[in-house]
């Protein structure tokens, strides 16, 4: 699991452009959306669909669930965990 | 009468927020890159992340605009003749490569010719007309154009501008789509124009575009007299695929300055209004954009005082 969740921080970084940040600045639990996380915002969600489907053959069904899963990087690896 | 309020440049050339940019200007030669100015200060961390380098010149330079004059911009008039081509090029590429169904939006909404006027407004909260005009390398004239009809119609504070920018695939194109023995380069010139002559130096007199196989100095001496004056009366020639040297008291060809990009004849404006800050007795500038076969801008610039 721990594989995962760096994995995803890089990926995170690379698909969102987050030049000036490396894994280690990404807190498993932090938010990654809104002024209490890293500040992304809808068009990242988008790019998350993305990296989900091309990285992982992931695909969200339900946008509605977008909120939930996207929350952070733990939710994110859960949800990966589970769905692959 | 169509007055220059304030002008900016990002471009190859060290022209961002100069007091005169001919104490910067020196021909392109060799290796060059485009000088950017720390565009943090403009831009947010969190959008510029996102932005190519078009947009990035684009927003700058039109918000360092915007410091400079008091007024909100109540039309905005851009002009770019191939656009967003880093992101334009990325969306592309991820279609024939990815394998999945689904694509980055990213690239793909900043990939239109209109991201750049449009991300303008967006940064600068800006709801007033906006406009992008795409038509090759008379891409800024056109914007220019439009600039000029909404003073017209009685806006006070017109942003015009124009930018393009330099992707390595160009050089791909080379002697086959694009014509030019000059380096591929990047650029972006924003300008405020205004029927109020504030302190402005220079005057937009008129702007004229032909598509048209038509002699070219006898669409040059049309232009003129419709104007009432002549060849002698210009002090100097901006030029670009005409050689006007024979004619001309000063003639300065501006691709030695500014590199290749169809939209480089904005910049060009920029040098005239500066030339007439260090050239006191000098009265009107043309400048003539005929870096494409059979497209012709024509653009006249003179001295406020002369028509005062």
């Amino acid at each position: 699991m721990s594989d995962l969740k760096e994995n995803l921080k890089a990926q995170i970084i690379e698909q969102l452009n987050l030049e000036d940040l490396t894994p280690a600045d990404i807190q498993d639990d932090a938010p990654l959306f809104g002024d209490q996380g890293l500040g992304l915002d809808s068009i990242d969600a988008l790019e998350f669909i993305v990296l989900l489907d091309s990285n992982y053959g992931i695909k969200i069904a339900d946008p509605s669930e977008g909120k939930e899963i996207f929350h952070s990087v733990n939710t994110l690896a859960d949800y990966i965990s589970k769905h692959q | 009468m169509y007055f220059i309020q304030h002008i900016e440049s990002i471009t190859h050339q060290d022209s961002f927020q100069k007091e005169n940019i001919w104490n910067e200007l020196k021909p392109l030669a060799g290796e060059n890159e485009l000088i950017s100015p720390d565009y943090k200060n403009y831009i947010p961390v969190a959008a510029l992340r996102r932005l190519s380098t078009i947009l990035r010149m684009g927003i700058t330079a039109a918000k360092a605009c915007q410091e400079k004059v008091p007024a909100e911009f109540d039309a905005i008039s851009v002009g770019t003749a191939l656009g967003c081509l880093t992101d334009t090029e990325k969306f592309l590429v991820t279609i024939n490569t990815v394998s999945g169904d689904v694509l980055s939006p990213t690239a793909f909404i900043q990939s239109t010719h209109n991201t750049i006027a449009g991300q303008i407004s967006l940064d600068l909260k800006n709801h007033a007309y906006n406009m992008t005009h795409t038509q090759n390398a008379l891409s800024f004239e056109v914007a220019l154009k439009d600039g000029l009809l909404c003073i017209d119609e009685g806006k006070h504070s017109v942003l015009v501008g124009a930018a393009d920018e330099a992707i390595p695939f160009l050089e791909r194109l080379r002697g086959s789509l694009i014509e030019t023995t000059y380096p591929f380069t990047s650029g972006a010139t924003f300008m405020v124009l205004s029927g109020e002559k504030g302190n402005s130096i220079a005057s937009i007199r008129a702007c004229n575009v032909s598509f048209s196989d038509k002699h070219t100095e006898t669409q040059v001496e049309q232009f003129l007299e419709a104007n009432h004056c002549s060849l002698q009366d210009v002090d100097l020639i901006l030029e670009a695929g005409f050689d006007f040297k024979s004619k001309a008291k000063n003639h300065i060809s501006f691709p030695e300055y500014t590199g290749f990009y169809q939209s480089a004849s904005a910049f060009a404006v920029h040098m005239a209004n500066d030339w007439l800050i260090n050239h006191v007795n000098d009265s009107r500038i043309l400048i003539v954009n005929n870096l494409e076969l059979n497209k012709l801008g024509l653009t006249l610039i003179s001295r406020n005082e002369v028509e005062a």
